[in-house]
């Protein structure tokens, strides 16, 4: 046991200690102070610069009102901030009235294409005359809005909403309805999303809060992908560790003081530390964040001991199967190949991802969460999703993933024992199978 | 009882295979304390597998034979009291060489090696080294590193797995005194070689396996005897000097200015040298005792081409 955690010692120092484990505990931090960053420079350096965009309205009535509507956004709309600090944030919308004359929509269309061009205008508009008309199918009448630039939304979602607006209006008068009269009738309500009405100690009844979509989705979703995450980084690279003590022939002095079970449960107990370590950084920080955002009552404190739980039988279950692949093959290319299959399993929570968290209590969720290779992920997103499942499945997916990972444990030491002095040509999986079951 | 106190490794009647291949067959080995037993024997016959075998890395077969080391039946653990300098380097790259040689020293149940290591890197010249990662050093200077891993923790048994190769003469040199004064402090060192040199003049008792069979097994003196006086050496100086023509001799080593033949049974040392004197002028005449380099390929020539399909059929293993 001495020997072993010798082993653990080093495995998790050197794992701690390299680049690439710095670099992915700074990365979190990094890519939200710097997402922050970026937005925060990003803020005062919007295009400002005037949009300009051609109306070509072709019943006449409809480009007063824009305009007026333009002007009035132009006025207010686009600042933020107060007094000294008022500052624009927005392009304004400038209008220009074109007149279809005599000329042709087709060649007209061509001629505000050339102008869009040679960069006079953003964007241009197309009203048809019949728009206007309540009895013509949408198909029908139609209003175009042209530009270069598909990716600027802004303008094309706020045209479309100021029209429609006055198009409903002029129906509206066109059909002797008051619009005022008519938009109070047809307002929508919202919905209100609640939990449950609980009682308190002392009998009086908590009226239930409010709850918050976002964070329902986002917690479980955020704990699995962290738990992925951990997995990836910390027990992939067993491999290349078990294959460097292979090819580097320095299994045979490590065999030569500890017998072979004990050292890959060395490297296992290690690489553990490792990923408790990450997560624990990762956590702390996830807490601290939303903490400082006020929103640290959607920590998930009730699901956390399991979540390391798992993640620690998780790491286990496939550091195994990593040793045994490392000490079975004789280079990464060989590798390559026999890490699909694993990776395929270690992914396949998130094929059923978006089942899982719309029915987390289904029965189907409950079977594929029971599957031991899913079993740590899927468990805890049904977990965190409120109302969360009975505490037997757990206790019973855990149990299973333990005997999961005592199997794989025995059958990858059987395979680093034979495999890690092997040199030569690397083992085929059949090869590696008959090795777990034989000895 | 007594005889297990005096040897510190038993074999006996050990085999060992893998697959079809048999790797060791039937071995009977006993190595004296405070011996220097060499292993020679062709590439592929089986020297690494035995040496793993009394590192307890590889087990034998079931039921064929048993090892005993330091008195020792274990069959699991390693044991701690003997050091190991395996054939092909084996050093964690990207830690230091102190790091590294903390690490063996601990895996050998040590707890405070740091003192030793300091004394064994500085007696090497590799105390500048000491915070250097190990991937620069350069092949001669990781081959000390390993063998300071091997006998760091004073074990009373040191295998070494070709200690030399590629080691240049002053490199050679420091290990050669370094085993040496191991055996002055009673510790027990087998090591196999392919250089006859090394073996004829550190071992005391040298042991030839070929094939997975043992071949050879003694003191030089007592190998050397088995082969008789049938060997001269020869310095001539003549035209055409051809020893082969000559009746009686079996066989000439050339080296140049000096020649090794070797007499056929019954052939007269004096008739050979009158017949020496007719061809050329005599300048050295030596009766002696074929060397173990004579010896080893007298074995492991006839077979050369078979040698070498063991050789490939059995790199996996040894």
């Amino acid at each position: 046991m001495r020997k072993t955690m010798i082993v653990a010692v080093r495995e998790y120092l050197v794992s701690v200690k390299t680049k690439a484990f710095v670099i992915g505990l700074l990365m979190m931090p990094l890519m939200m102070g710097g997402s922050i960053l970026v937005g925060a420079l990003m803020e005062g350096r919007v295009d400002t610069k005037d949009k300009r965009i051609a109306v070509v309205d072709s019943t006449g009535r409809l480009f007063e009102g824009l305009d007026a509507a333009a002007r009035q956004r132009n006025d207010s709309a686009i600042f933020q901030g107060e007094g000294a600090a008022r500052k624009q944030t927005l392009p304004r919308f400038v209008l220009e009235k074109v007149d279809t004359g005599t000329t042709d929509m087709q060649r007209l269309s061509l001629q505000l294409s050339d102008r869009i061009r040679k960069g006079e205008l953003m964007a241009f508009v197309l009203i048809g005359p019949d728009v206007i008309d309540a009895g013509k199918a949408p198909g029908q009448s139609t209003l175009d809005y042209y530009s270069n630039t598909p990716t600027y939304n802004d303008a094309r979602q706020w045209l479309t909403g100021v029209l429609n607006e006055q198009i409903q209006q002029l129906r509206l008068e066109g059909a002797a309805f008051d619009p005022k009269v008519v938009r109070q009738l047809t307002q929508r309500l919202p919905v209100g999303n609640l939990g449950l009405t609980e009682m308190d100690a002392s009998g009086n009844i908590i009226r239930a809060v409010e709850t918050n979509q976002a964070a329902n989705f986002l917690v479980p979703f955020a704990m699995m992908f962290l738990m992925f995450m951990v997995i990836m980084a910390t027990t992939t690279p067993l491999l290349n560790s078990t294959l460097e003590e292979k090819t580097q022939r320095i299994a045979e002095v490590l065999l030569a003081s500890i017998p072979p079970f004990e050292l890959m449960v060395g490297k296992l107990i290690g690489i553990v530390g490792v990923s408790l370590t990450m997560a624990t950084v990762y956590l702390t920080g996830a807490y601290a964040a939303l903490n400082r955002a006020g929103y640290a009552q959607f920590f998930p404190w009730q699901s956390i001991w399991w979540f390391l739980g798992f993640l620690c039988l998780a790491v286990l279950m496939y550091g195994s199967i990593f040793i045994a692949i490392g000490a079975a093959v004789s280079d990464m290319k060989e590798a390559q190949s026999m890490m699909t299959p694993v990776m395929l399993m270690v992914v396949s929570p998130m094929f059923v991802l978006q089942y899982v968290i719309r029915e987390p209590a289904s029965t189907l969720s409950l079977m594929m969460s029971l599957f031991p290779p899913a079993t740590p992920m899927l468990m805890i997103i049904r977990q965190t999703i409120p109302p969360g499942i009975p505490v037997w499945q757990p206790i019973l997916g855990a149990v299973l993933v333990i005997l999961m990972s005592l199997v794989c444990v025995f059958a990858a030491g059987r395979i680093f024992r034979v495999g890690i002095l092997m040199q030569g040509k690397g083992a085929k999986i059949s090869e590696m199978f008959r090795w777990a079951l034989r000895g | 009882m007594i005889r297990r106190q005096m040897n510190v490794v038993e074999i006996e009647n050990v085999t060992k295979t893998f697959g079809q291949h048999v790797a060791v067959n039937s071995l009977t080995l006993a190595v004296p304390q405070g011996s220097i037993y060499g292993f020679i024997g062709p590439n592929g016959s089986g020297k690494t597998t035995t040496l793993r075998m009394i590192m307890r890395i590889y087990h034998p077969d079931p039921g064929a034979g048993a090892i005993r080391v330091l008195g020792e039946m274990s069959t699991t653990a390693a044991s701690d009291r003997v050091g190991y300098l395996p054939e092909e380097r084996g050093l964690y790259k990207k830690m230091k060489v102190s790091e590294v040689l903390r690490f063996y020293a601990q895996l050998k149940g040590h707890r405070n090696p740091n003192p030793l290591i300091r004394s064994w890197l500085d007696r090497m010249g590799l105390l500048e080294y000491s915070d250097k990662k190990v991937e620069v050093l350069s092949k001669g200077m990781s081959q000390k590193v390993q063998f300071i891993s091997a006998v760091l923790t004073e074990p009373q048994l040191v295998i070494l797995d070709e200690p030399f190769s590629g080691l240049d003469p002053v490199n050679a040199d420091v290990l050669r005194e370094a085993v040496l004064e191991l055996r002055r402090k009673g510790t027990t060192v087998i090591f196999s070689t392919h250089d006859m040199a090394v073996a004829e003049k550190m071992c005391d008792f040298i042991f030839m396996i070929y094939k997975g069979n043992k071949v050879l097994d003694g003191t030089l003196n007592s190998i050397q005897d088995r082969y008789g006086q049938d060997t001269v050496r020869v310095r001539v100086e003549g035209d055409n000097f051809d020893a082969r023509t000559i009746p009686g001799v079996e066989k000439v080593n050339d080296f140049g200015r000096l020649q090794e033949l070797r007499m056929t049974p019954n052939t007269n040392s004096q008739m050979l040298l009158s017949e020496l004197m007719k061809r050329g002028r005599v300048e050295h005449f030596e009766l002696t005792r074929p060397s173990l380099h004579d010896i080893f390929v007298r074995i492991a020539r006839p077979t050369a081409e078979a040698m070498l399909s063991t050789e490939q059929s059995g790199a996996a293993h040894a």
